[in-house]
């Protein structure tokens, strides 16, 4: 199997030093998810997330903190730092790689946890149709259509995508439903040509665009207010890619990105109506060149530009741009055929804040035939949000502001000048140059195969991270309310194991666990609660607390996993797999007054959500799916409300 | 409007270990019957060379919600006047008097010093553990001025933490507001609930700003809380 993502470069799965994990086609189509995040959820190590849309959180980091790329190039479109995976339509979707740990040796920015790399489908030899439809429970329906092109020169590729549910309501005494409709239309085109036997070009052009209505409302015994709330999602991106072969051994490539993401809601109630827009877009072009040196090593060297703007109503001056250069190298060193050494750095200089390098070594040893032992020291980072450099906004209501990091000691002076400051609550001539969050790495895995029908793979990680960014009151004006801005502040670590055996009981039937065993906290906390700062009050009476009882950051599960049974018979063809997804309690916020997760009134409880996938083909070009998701109904609407009651789908499609 | 009792928990000896409660209950309810005894006779707040026992406050309202502005809930923004020495609310009518030793409105705390009043009051907040606070510093208090509060405002910097999700304020376990009284005394403090019946999980549909505290005031004129 081939992956691209751990070194940008085509290498075979088993002989790369970095681990990649990989969800096949085949595993795709059995599973029968629609969606990206529905995929997803059901791997060792990656938990949904759903705050602003399903996040994924890997190695114990949010959203906000993994790259998701699609063919390479970056996706864009973050809310509340949380990249919604459900975004995006499987049917779009060939395979995908995973790469846990940092890669901002190689990627940059937000690929400190991991990388996601999304491997659209490419057209099939000769001439390709293919249709499908599926329904599901709460009126929800998919449907798919693909035609294709492809020969010896080059190949193209249209598909189109329609997804569209009417929600559900999981707590119906409360003003709207839990989880408002919506429909959500996606069409790319993809395309590549041989030109000659030396140039190789690409390009690829999707669009999608969602829209959603809904009822929100808050109810109480004296009052009731209620909003209709419209809102559209567009994206798209355009990225031709040129690769040229200019001698033996080595390569060029020429890779442009455009990519926009744009989102507006509409409030309206009887009293009128407020509007909030928030535009994105991105520009880049890289150049990246492979020489292979002798037999035994490789180098790659790139660099690239980009440049970035938001237009939002929340932004000072109501958009902002800003500029990142980079350049890139890897020496990759195979002597044997049982060693590979990786060494990686990328340089960033951002126009807002500081210039960061980021180095990364793994090396691979094949220690016995059937034994991989990978390791690997690296670091990550990520830039500051829009909302964390440029914020400037000013709650009407309440009367608080919040000052973008890029310029915040001058946004807190124009307040002074116009005299609107009481007092100071810090001091703010210190307030400039924002750093990106930062971290050191660890990562050590062990690929064994126990019997020829026992896989088994042991990931240990361990992550130190610094400069996270939080949001700090800075003043108080004259109205009683604060100013707020982001600082460099706290320091964490999130460590764990991830333990995955697949055992191939007959050639009918296959059993598989991944396991994820996950220990994180804030660092300052454990020096405050050793210092013996921290309190917990029990029947009104004041304690201190233990490090035993500080239960780590929120909302990390300390134990997840994934068990799947597969049962396959060819003749007639037919797959069923069941898979149950656990996840053990949870912090979700502070109840007790003293910031920390340490009271069992702050956990949400663990759960499992089984999922059933029977798959028959039918003939040569025809298929049927059925099942369910959430075969047992669980649900926790107060604290869960992604999760919707046992979900029954029914689907089949043709291929021509 | 607020009831007025006093709890043995902060009087215990700390030698009593917390599994004990067989050795506990017995010593509880002998406490419990000296300490009511004593407000009946109101002979410990008579008592001026004396450390007074742990007082108790509950649900006194701190100007509650009255309506809705703008969608938010509002109170009509008055000040509720209290003697720690007295233990008692005192009328608003005596705001600019030394009468009061703290004022409460919603989350803001004022003592009765600085811009806040006439008095010798001041107030400083630490963090540890009530019972452990044997004497108050010599330094470091606090009155209001034209540049700042004496307590500085919002989540986490006094007495509470707010969580925006829950939309619930917390008081914050283990932190202790140091008070001067009016008078020069000195008396520790600490906010046990902001809603009324001091619920154990509050929500954000729990009636707010009735707060409950307790205290010991040393009325020898001393720093020393022992």
């Amino acid at each position: 199997m081939i992956v691209v993502t751990a070194t940008r470069l085509p290498t075979s799965r088993s002989d790369v030093a970095i681990p990649t994990q990989v969800i096949t086609s085949e595993q795709i189509r059995e599973q029968g998810a629609l969606r990206l995040s529905d995929l997803l959820a059901e791997q060792t190590g990656l938990i949904m997330q759903n705050d602003f849309g399903a996040g994924i959180q890997i190695q114990g980091f949010d959203s906000e903190y993994t790259l998701v790329l699609i063919d390479g190039e970056p996706v864009i479109g973050r809310t509340g730092g949380t990249l919604d995976l459900s975004r995006f339509a499987l049917a779009d979707i060939d395979h995908v790689e995973i790469v846990e740990g940092p890669s901002s040796s190689l990627y940059g920015s937000a690929a400190l946890a991991g990388v996601i790399n999304i491997v659209t489908r490419k057209a099939q030899d000769g001439i390709s149709a293919a249709a499908s439809i599926r329904m599901e429970s709460h009126q929800t329906s998919d449907i798919n259509a693909s035609i294709g092109l492809a020969n010896d020169s080059g190949g193209l590729r249209f598909q189109y995508n329609r997804f569209g549910t009417s929600g559900y309501d999981l707590a119906p005494d409360v003003v709207g439903l839990t989880a408002p409709g919506f429909s959500d239309q996606t069409a790319s085109l993809r395309g590549s040509g041989i030109l000659s036997d030396r140039i190789f070009v690409d390009l690829n052009a999707p669009f999608s665009s969602l829209s959603q209505n809904n009822q929100i409302g808050f109810q109480d015994s004296n009052i009731t207010l209620s909003f209709s709330e419209k809102s559209i999602r567009r994206d798209w991106s355009v990225s031709p890619r040129v690769k040229i072969t200019a001698g033996s051994g080595v390569i060029l490539s020429v890779r442009s990105h455009f990519s926009n993401f744009e989102t507006s809601s509409v409030l309206e109630d009887e009293s009128g109506k407020s509007e909030l827009r928030f535009e994105r877009s991105l520009r880049k072009l890289e150049i990246q060149g492979d020489y292979v040196i002798g037999t035994s090593s490789m180098l790659s060297l790139g660099g690239g530009a980009l440049t970035e703007s938001v237009f939002a109503d929340r932004v000072a001056g109501g958009m902002r741009k800003s500029s990142n250069i980079y350049g890139f190298g890897q020496y990759r060193w195979y002597p044997k055929s049982s060693f590979e050494m990786i060494l990686s750095g990328r340089f960033d200089h951002h126009s807002d804040y500081d210039s960061r390098f980021n180095p990364k070594a793994a090396v691979l040893w094949s220690a016995a035939s059937t034994l991989k032992v990978r390791g690997s020291v690296g670091t990550g980072f990520k830039a500051p949000s829009f909302q964390q450099l440029y914020m400037d906004f000013t709650n009407p209501v309440a009367g608080y502001s919040v000052a973008g990091a890029s310029d915040a000691s001058g946004a807190v002076k124009a307040f002074e000048e116009a005299g609107l400051i009481r007092f100071f609550l810090i001091d703010t001539s210190g307030l400039s140059g924002i750093k990106p969050e930062s971290s050191v790495s660890y990562n050590l895995s062990l690929e064994t195969d126990i019997t020829p029908s026992l896989h088994s793979e042991l990931r240990f990680f361990h992550n130190d991270v610094k400069d996270l960014i939080d949001i700090l009151p800075v003043a108080t004006k004259i109205n009683g309310q604060n100013i707020f801005t982001y600082i460099n502040l706290s320091r964490i670590y999130t460590q764990g194991i991830n333990a995955d055996i697949r055992w191939q009981l007959s050639d009918r039937l296959s059993f598989s666990l991944g396991y994820q065993y996950l220990d994180t906290a804030d660092k300052d906390v454990i020096s405050e609660i050793e210092a013996g700062r921290v309190f917990t009050r029990v029947d009104g009476v004041d304690r201190r607390i233990t490090r035993a009882e500080y239960g780590g950051l929120y909302n990390r599960s300390k134990h997840s996993g994934v068990v799947r049974i597969e049962y396959r018979i060819t003749d007639p063809s037919l797959a069923v797999t069941i898979r149950g997804i656990y996840r053990s309690c949870y912090g979700f916020g502070d109840i007790n007054g003293n910031l920390i997760l340490d009271d069992i009134r702050e956990y949400v409880p663990g759960y499992t959500v089984w999922n059933l996938t029977v798959s028959r083909r039918l003939s040569s070009t025809t298929a049927a799916q059925a099942g369910f998701r959430n075969l047992f109904s669980f649900t926790n609407a107060t604290f869960i409300p992604s999760i919707p009651g046992r979900v029954l789908f029914l689907g089949f499609n043709m291929t021509l | 409007m607020f009831d007025i009792s006093k709890t043995a928990n902060a009087f215990l000896p700390s030698q009593i270990p917390a599994k004990s409660l067989w050795l506990k209950i017995p010593f509880m309810f002998l406490l419990a019957t000296i300490l009511i005894t004593g407000c009946d006779s109101n002979s410990a707040i008579d008592d001026s060379d004396q450390l007074s026992d742990t007082i108790r406050v509950s649900d006194l309202a701190v100007d509650p919600f009255v309506g809705f502005v703008d969608g938010r809930p509002v109170g009509t923004g008055a000040f509720t006047y209290f003697s720690l020495l007295e233990n008692k609310v005192i009328s608003e009518t005596d705001s600019s008097s030394t009468k009061w030793d703290i004022a409460l409105q919603g989350t803001t705390l004022r003592v009765n010093g600085g811009l806040s009043g006439p008095g010798n009051g001041a107030v400083q907040i630490i963090d540890g553990l009530f019972e452990e606070i044997l004497l108050a510093p010599e330094s470091g208090w606090k009155v209001e001025t034209v540049s700042a509060p004496a307590i500085t405002p919002g989540s986490g910097a006094g007495w509470y933490n707010y969580n925006p999700a829950t939309m619930v304020i917390s008081p914050v376990p283990g932190r202790v507001i140091l008070v001067r009284t009016a008078g020069g005394l000195y008396s520790k403090l600490r906010i046990l609930s902001y809603y009324k019946g001091m619920p154990e999980t509050p929500t954000a549909e729990s009636e707010a700003r009735y707060i409950l505290f307790e205290y010991v005031i040393q009325r020898d004129g001393s720093r020393s809380f022992e």
